[in-house]
């Protein structure tokens, strides 16, 4: 491990082109020509309709499909090499909890992968769940909680092994809006304690707003990033979310999105 | 403990009512018993019998359990590699439909004539096969059909193949093997029977029905029909607390 961790970017992607099913007659470009830096410790949505490739964007940062060309570097090393050094924990929109693992184990579970010894391994899941205030239901089994918590036990996992990114696909999106923004605000806290680089999948604009400092807005056929909007919102509270600076960035995100309607139909007659 | 009585008063009552009528049937139409023996003669033949009865009943049900072990223990070989390579998947699963669609009456005679007769050995082996079949399938489908997005997750924590097959597959097919044993353990101890009809070792469940039928002991046969339900309820029943001592979480909503 290189001592320059601190000053490396968190993320690097440029130049990422993926292109499904190359050659063939179904061939569709997934991602055309990404450049996206993420700094230590910042929180960056990406967002835009569906079929846009910001999923496949996470899932390339990910190592967990192949970028066709480009280069990705998570923590100063390529992607593949992140992946099985575990320097990125990922959660995604189905919990993909263990039904035959207590709620302990299933957080546990990264740590038996990197064979941590029994009693490190339980103490670490113990603290995470107590930072996901999920401490008393440690020997629940999954299916006895509701879907937020599950989510909960999800991100306590992804946190296990302590990584400096967290890759994150719609993790909320499932979820009711009461339940959402409590665990919107619950990320954010989880972020302040642990000071991670979280990079955020989502299809919702305030909740984008709310999370981020950087909004990545994507727009699809082929997926390219079209508008990468600060947001300076300070620290965020529940009044930030009927702030006037909130509804601005949120109207900020809403034009990119739309803004490129021209664009979609253009890219339409190019696909003919 | 009245929770317990309100679930099982239904079906007693339901088969005393059955039964009931049944030997009024009997009795009033003065019906003989080579069509239909009464239930108290039945009853009269099991309980005068229940000594021979218990040592047929253990013959067979060894037989079944032996069947259902080794057919077991071959279902989950095949079905390991058919779940890595799926050359071996292509090649078993229509050579184990076939070895299914075999008709147990004309496989039993050729064994017997294969294997030593006297032995219980063709008996086994016909079990063996009849059970190999819902246990493969089975088992097959359980480590195959994990959601996608868990082997996302375990390919985002590194795992390698053998670990994905410890940790996500086998414990994914626990339910479906209860599901094929469930099928398969009832079925196991009917095939052990049947085997028993073409000749060999008169023991067994089945050959005491066939001697019993043979001898016009209409009573007798049906009382050891009676005994073969019971031992495949038997072996249904410890399948049914196999699952719920082994795997809690069946049977439950699948978490997200």
């Amino acid at each position: 491990m290189t001592t320059a961790t601190t000053s490396e970017l968190a993320v690097q992607a440029s130049g990422v082109w993926k292109v499904f099913n190359e050659g063939q007659t179904n061939e569709v470009t997934a991602l055309q020509d990404i450049d996206l830096t993420v700094s230590p410790g910042e929180f960056v949505s990406l967002i835009g309709p569906s079929g846009c490739g910001k999923s496949t964007l996470l899932r390339v940062i990910a190592d967990l499909t192949h970028a066709t060309k480009g280069s990705v570097q998570v923590a100063g090393m390529p992607a593949a090499k992140a992946r099985e050094e575990q320097r990125y924990g990922m959660a995604f929109q189905q919990a993909a909890l263990f039904d035959w693992r207590t709620v302990q184990r299933n957080v546990e579970l990264p740590l038996e992968l990197q064979g941590w010894p029994k009693d490190k391994r339980q103490a670490r899941a113990s603290e995470l769940l107590e930072m996901v205030q999920l401490a008393d239901f440690a020997t629940h089994r999954p299916w006895e909680l509701s879907g937020g918590m599950q989510q909960r036990v999800a991100i306590a996992r992804s946190l296990a092994v302590d990584p400096p990114l967290l890759l994150m696909d719609e993790p909320f999106g499932a979820l009711d809006e009461m339940t959402r923004e409590r665990m919107q605000n619950e990320l954010l806290r989880i972020r302040e304690e642990t000071g991670k680089s979280i990079i955020f999948v989502t299809h919702s604009i305030p909740e984008a707003v709310y999370l981020s400092d950087r909004v990545v807005v994507m727009s699809a056929r082929p997926g390219r990033i079209t508008h990468i909007i600060d947001v300076n919102l300070g620290s965020r509270t529940e009044d930030t979310r009927e702030a006037e600076s909130f509804f601005e960035s949120v109207t900020a995100v809403r034009e990119a999105l739309r803004g490129r309607g021209g664009g979609a139909i253009s890219a339409r007659v190019g696909e003919v | 403990m009245s929770d317990r009585f309100r679930a099982i008063w239904p079906p007693i009552l339901i088969a005393v009512l059955f039964l009931s009528a049944w030997q009024l049937l009997v009795v009033v139409q003065d019906i003989k018993p080579y069509l239909l023996p009464s239930p108290s003669l039945i009853a009269g033949n099991f309980f005068s019998d229940v000594s021979l009865m218990w040592a047929a009943a253990l013959y067979t049900g060894t037989t079944a359990l032996l069947g259902l072990m080794f057919g077991t223990m071959l279902g989950m070989v095949a079905a390991l590699l058919a779940q890595r390579f799926i050359v071996i998947n292509n090649l078993i699963t229509p050579l184990a439909a076939g070895l299914a669609a075999v008709p147990i009456i004309a496989l039993t005679p050729i064994l017997n004539n294969m294997f030593n007769i006297t032995s219980r050995t063709p008996r086994v082996l016909v079990t063996m096969i009849i059970v190999f079949f819902p246990m493969f399938v089975n088992l097959t489908r359980g480590l195959v059909q994990v959601q996608p997005v868990q082997l996302e997750l375990m390919r985002s924590m590194n795992a390698s193949p053998r670990t994905v097959l410890r940790i996500l597959r086998v414990p994914n097919a626990i339910p479906f093997f209860f599901t094929g044993l469930k099928i398969a353990a009832p079925l196991a101890v009917i095939a052990a029977l049947v085997a028993e009809y073409f000749g060999g070792p008169q023991l067994g469940l089945g050959s005491r029905i066939a001697s019993a039928a043979a001898n016009t002991a209409y009573g007798r046969a049906w009382a050891y029909v009676v005994a073969s339900i019971l031992v495949g309820l038997l072996f249904y029943l410890i399948v049914i607390g196999l699952e719920r001592w082994t795997a809690p979480w069946t049977g439950h909503r699948r978490s997200t």
